[in-house]
């Protein structure tokens, strides 16, 4: 009886060989059929980044619709419906690469960009392996773009300008001006470049750095690092964290009796709404610093400034206020519309140049790329949470509110 | 030298909390012999149950803990009843799998009905302290959770060895076929066990949710960290679990001080490795299954 | 099952004659072989058929092969379920990726550098491990997986640490050019073969009963004379050599590896699905779970993006209570029988 069943198998399995002798086509190039252009953005919808990669995909969509209630977009004398293909990645980033593979192959040559340094960087790598083009717009870790990757484009502000921003916000409003900081960062690696950066600024600021510690990245438990802070009385704590380390941050700082006179600075979570949702009245005086706010300065044709993104976009989610997680998408996709607008054309190599040389105004600020990739003109912007909302205080030029200085009760 | 004693006094609180989330764990592993993946998903579970009663009622989360309880009891017992006695008599990676995949699912569903959003459940008086000579804090939040985790503990021990019921889950425990001979229902018995660890995860997930923040991809922290604090203090052992818990969490706190912050957790494997080379049955147990063989 | 291959000079005394030993047909014990060359030539016929992420897709499919085959020694032969093994696939990924970044070694020395080490490492490790049984070991190897991983995070100056190490593959500074998604879909055939053959020389021969034996019952196969130690610990390292190298190629594809990942215990919980839904202690059972599952997954990925992990959870509860013993073993019994129904496998492991 078995030896029909491996003899059958055997069998078949010869056929399936005998038939493997044709060879497959090439993939159809463009991407686009009836009209319509298709990107392809591989996301975290699952896992451990859902949250922000849900923002991202929030912030695509907003893009596509507006972009075609606009009437699309024009390339030589064709007019193309803008549409998004999706799909999850997991927060993993090898499977954000074999994605972005997975759309190479049918012929998907546009890319918008995954969530996080992480996966950006693996997928970079596939993009350059095969020809297509990625806007860049949550993945801000200098190290991807030192690579000598030509292909892909990034709209947002690079990591080291994270943490060196809020310090030098500190520098130039708070007054009287703190002596000594303290660092907190997670260890991952767009954590570590931002605190780097931020150190690097610190010490070119004259500000003395006391301590420089590192907990587990998406951790909830940072007491061990604010116990050995607390002896060395910093006057202000800067945290290069996620969400979850910066609500502990503020939660166990708070039980451990850390108070630092000037308060806390914190990357990526104080904007974030369950930030203040979580923390309630702990969360006032915090900083932040983020890619984007409704006062940023800039405007073009699709979106308007930066106020009348903020609107279309509560109109289009139920009343919720954007944030720069949604923005940064938006204007990745926007970059990349407008690139193949510039270049009459959805031929990858074209679009590439196009997208190297575009230099814009925007609701997200200048956008333009140096020959890296990066966006570097485009400043960051600090927050301060007041009375429970994120509001702007640096720049001066589009700040909402002066500084409460000292940042804690 | 304060640093060190606010380590210790820090540690010492999370370990109670981690006790409370172990002590269910160990119980299913030493009564049934079945490693509960899922138990990660019932703690986060528990914490789900507590902010929606804050949120619609107002309820304060160590109220909560019992109702957070009772409802995880209740599906602990139907899960076991219904799902997991049908793959009890199995080798051990079956039930591994089984509850893998039930963690999955338990995990995307809250997931899908609460979202991937950061929670936590805001009192007046949890992160108020306790302020000892030396600026020396002790958060009143985590003094409750961990006083709370001690009660139930002792409460459990007490249950176990006192009451009917404790005592023919610790028989069928030790011998199964002698205690279905004695008449004692041996489904429902591991049913009700493991009703009461997802009951005592439920009631650690409304602390958690007190103290700490939550959100759908911690569940797998909870169970790894169950792991190590039942194995260290002893399977099937609930002063065992209260012990291993202490332990890990004096481990972590201390430890957190001398090394660099990010070593924490490869601390607590590092101990669990030296456990179970050196002392198998940890610190209080006596193997129940899978005894050490001397090669 | 196969026919148990007794010593030929059993004597037998003047009244009771030498027991006539039933060996196989030569082609019965060559056909595995033969299945396996004709596999090979498959793979191979199908590569220029497929698209470059179908490439890759099986490529990946490949590699959980070669795992859940390399798991199956261990975990399937001898009952020892390592929850671990994935520590065996981060070390061989990492000590490549380090040798070819830090010594600009190239892969092909770097790839048998990685098994040795991985070897060494499990043979080392195994001694105190391999005297626990059931969940203990099960647990102590997800401690060694999860110590390994740290220990990679705190070496940020050697390993990058939490922000991972790249393995320099354009231009100049790369030792070994990178091969491509064809390169890889032959390498992972290869070492998918090598496994595979592995497993059945293990099935086969002495080795393959001694670790059976341990597995059905571990003190009487010491009575019997089965140097149970030893076996134990030769499969434990032979194991994680093969996952090792799975490891190394799998470094060298990504090119870029985090610790996060190349130490993710979802890995290694994939391989004993695989395993025990194809049929645990077969040599058929993991390749078929492994394809199985692969495609499984990708497919709902694919099709239904937002649920499909859930959907997963709930597949892998409903056929481990259907089919506990696996899909390979499953139709052997069933063939054998003439009992299809799946009820019957509730009824075995229920209480």
């Amino acid at each position: 009886m078995k030896t029909r069943i491996f003899a059958g198998m055997a069998v078949a399995a010869m056929l399936l060989a005998a038939t493997g002798c044709g060879s497959k086509e090439a993939p159809e190039a463009g991407g686009e059929e009836d009209g319509s252009l298709t990107l392809g953005a591989s996301l975290a919808l699952t896992g451990a980044t859902a949250k922000e990669g849900t923002y991202t995909k929030e912030g695509y969509e907003v893009c596509t619709k507006v972009i075609n209630d606009k009437g699309g977009v024009v390339a030589g004398d064709k007019k193309y419906t803008l549409k998004v293909q999706y799909q999850d990645d997991t927060s993993k980033a090898d499977v954000s690469a074999q994605l972005v593979d997975q759309y190479n192959d049918k012929g998907t040559k546009l890319i918008l960009g995954p969530y996080g340094s992480g996966p950006t960087e693996a997928v970079a790598a596939v993009i350059e392996r095969n020809g297509q083009v990625m806007a860049v717009s949550a993945g801000a870790d200098n190290k991807i773009f030192a690579k000598g990757y030509r292909r892909s484009f990034a709209v947002l502000s690079p990591a080291t300008s994270y943490v060196a921003s809020m310090v030098q916000a500190i520098s130039d409003l708070a007054t009287p001006k703190p002596k000594t900081i303290a660092f907190i960062s997670a260890d991952d690696g767009f954590s570590k470049t931002a605190t780097q950066g931020g150190i690097a600024k610190a010490k070119e600021l004259g500000f003395e750095v006391v301590a420089e510690e590192y907990v587990p990245n998406q951790t909830t438990d940072v007491s061990a690092a604010l116990t050995k802070i607390k002896p060395k009385n910093p006057n202000i704590i800067v945290g290069s964290v996620h969400l979850s380390e910066g609500i502990a941050i503020i939660k166990q700082a708070k039980e451990l009796g850390v108070r630092p006179s000037g308060g806390f600075a914190e990357t990526v979570a104080p904007p974030v709404p369950d930030f203040v949702k979580t923390l309630g009245t702990s969360a006032e005086g915090v900083l932040g610093s983020t890619q984007w706010t409704p006062k940023t300065e800039g405007s073009e044709k699709y979106f308007g400034t930066a106020a009348d993104y903020a609107a279309t976009f509560k109109s289009q989610y139920g009343g919720r206020n954007p944030t720069y997680h949604n923005a940064e998408a938006t204007a990745a996709c926007l970059a990349l519309a407008m690139a193949v607008e510039k270049a009459g054309s959805t031929e990858p190599d074209k679009v590439r140049d196009a997208l190297a040389a575009l230099d814009t105004p925007s609701f997200f600020g200048p956008i333009t790329f140096n020959d890296q990739g990066m966006n570097v003109t485009k400043p960051m912007a600090v927050v301060q949470i007041q009375n429970g909302k994120a509001v702007p205080v640096w720049p001066k030029d589009s700040a909402e509110a002066p500084l409460t200085w000292p940042g804690t009760t | 030298m304060a640093q060190f004693l606010q380590a210790t006094l820090y540690g010492l609180l999370q370990g109670g909390l981690l006790a409370l989330i172990a002590v269910g764990f160990s119980l299913v592993w030493g009564v049934m012999n079945v490693v509960n993946l899922a138990h990660g998903a019932f703690v986060l579970a528990g914490a789900y149950v507590a902010l929606q009663l804050h949120e619609a009622f107002g309820l304060d989360p160590f109220v909560s803990m019992v109702p957070a309880a009772v409802v995880l009891f209740g599906i602990g017992y139907v899960i076991q009843r219904y799902l997991v006695n049908l793959v009890v008599n199995g080798p051990l990676f079956i039930t591994l799998l089984l509850t893998f995949g039930l963690e999955l699912v338990l995990v995307n569903l809250m997931l899908y009905l609460f979202t991937a959003d950061h929670q936590s459940i805001t009192t007046s008086y949890a992160e108020n302290s306790i302020v000892l000579p030396g600026d020396v804090r002790i958060p009143y939040g985590r003094l409750l959770a961990a006083l709370l985790a001690l009660a139930l503990t002792v409460a459990l021990v007490y249950v176990m060895r006192r009451t009917r019921t404790g005592l023919s889950i610790l028989a069928t425990g030790m011998d199964r076929g002698a205690a279905r001979l004695m008449g004692i229902k041996a489904r429902h018995v591991y049913a009700l066990t493991f009703g009461i660890a997802a009951a005592m995860a439920g009631a650690a997930g409304a602390a958690v949710g007190a103290v700490s923040t939550f959100s759908p991809a911690d569940a797998g922290r909870f169970t790894l960290f169950s792991f190590v604090a039942a194995v260290l203090g002893g399977l099937g052992n609930m002063w065992g679990a209260l012990y291993g818990g202490l332990v890990l969490g004096l481990v972590q706190g201390i430890g957190g001080q001398l090394l660099p912050g990010t070593l924490v957790n490869a601390l607590a494997f590092a101990v669990l490795i030296l456990v179970l080379a050196i002392r198998p049955q940890g610190i209080a147990g006596r193997a129940f299954y899978a005894s050490r063989v001397e090669a | 099952m196969s026919r148990v291959e007794v010593d030929k000079e059993v004597t037998g005394s003047a009244k009771t004659p030498a027991p006539v030993t039933p060996v196989a047909p030569l082609w019965r014990r060559l056909a595995p072989w033969a299945l396996l060359a004709a596999g090979l030539l498959f793979g191979i016929g199908l590569q220029p058929q497929l698209y470059p992420a179908q490439e890759r897709l099986v490529s990946t499919v490949l590699m959980f092969v070669a795992l859940a085959s390399a798991w199956n020694l261990l975990g399937g032969f001898a009952g020892y379920a390592s929850f671990g093994h994935v520590g065996f696939f981060g070390l061989g990924g990492y000590t490549t990726a380090l040798l070819m970044y830090h010594l600009n070694m190239s892969f092909w020395l770097a790839m048998p550098a990685s098994v040795v080490v991985a070897w060494l490492f499990a043979a080392l490790i195994g001694v105190p491990l391999l005297r626990l049984k059931g969940h203990y070991f099960a647990i102590a190897t997800l401690g060694v997986a999860e110590a390994l991983r740290e220990i990679v995070i705190n070496l940020p100056k050697l390993t990058g640490g939490g922000g991972g190490i790249t393995i320099p593959t354009f231009g100049a500074a790369a030792p070994t050019p990178w091969l491509g998604n064809d390169g890889f879909y032959l390498l992972f055939l290869f070492i998918a073969v090598a496994v595979v053959a592995v497993a059945i020389f293990v099935s086969s021969s002495r080795s393959g009963y001694a670790l059976r034996a341990i597995h059905q019952d571990e003190d009487a196969a010491a009575a019997t004379g089965v140097n149970t130690t030893l076996a134990k610990t030769l499969a434990f390292a032979g194991s994680a050599a093969l996952t090792g190298a799975v490891g190394s190629a799998h470094a060298f594809q990504l090119q870029t590896i985090y610790p996060d990942r190349s130490f993710d215990v979802g890995i290694t919980v994939l391989m004993i699905v695989m395993v025990v839904l194809g049929g645990a202690g077969t040599v058929i059972g993991p390749i078929v779970g492994a394809i199985t599952i692969a495609f499984l997954s990708e497919w709902l990925r694919t099709n239904y993006t937002d649920i499909h992990t859930f959907l997963l959870g709930g597949m892998i509860i409903v056929a481990v209570v259907v089919l506990p013993q696996g899909i390979a073993s499953y139709l052997r019994d069933a063939i054998k029988a003439r009992r299809f129904s799946p009820l019957e496998n509730v009824r075995r492991y229920r209480l």
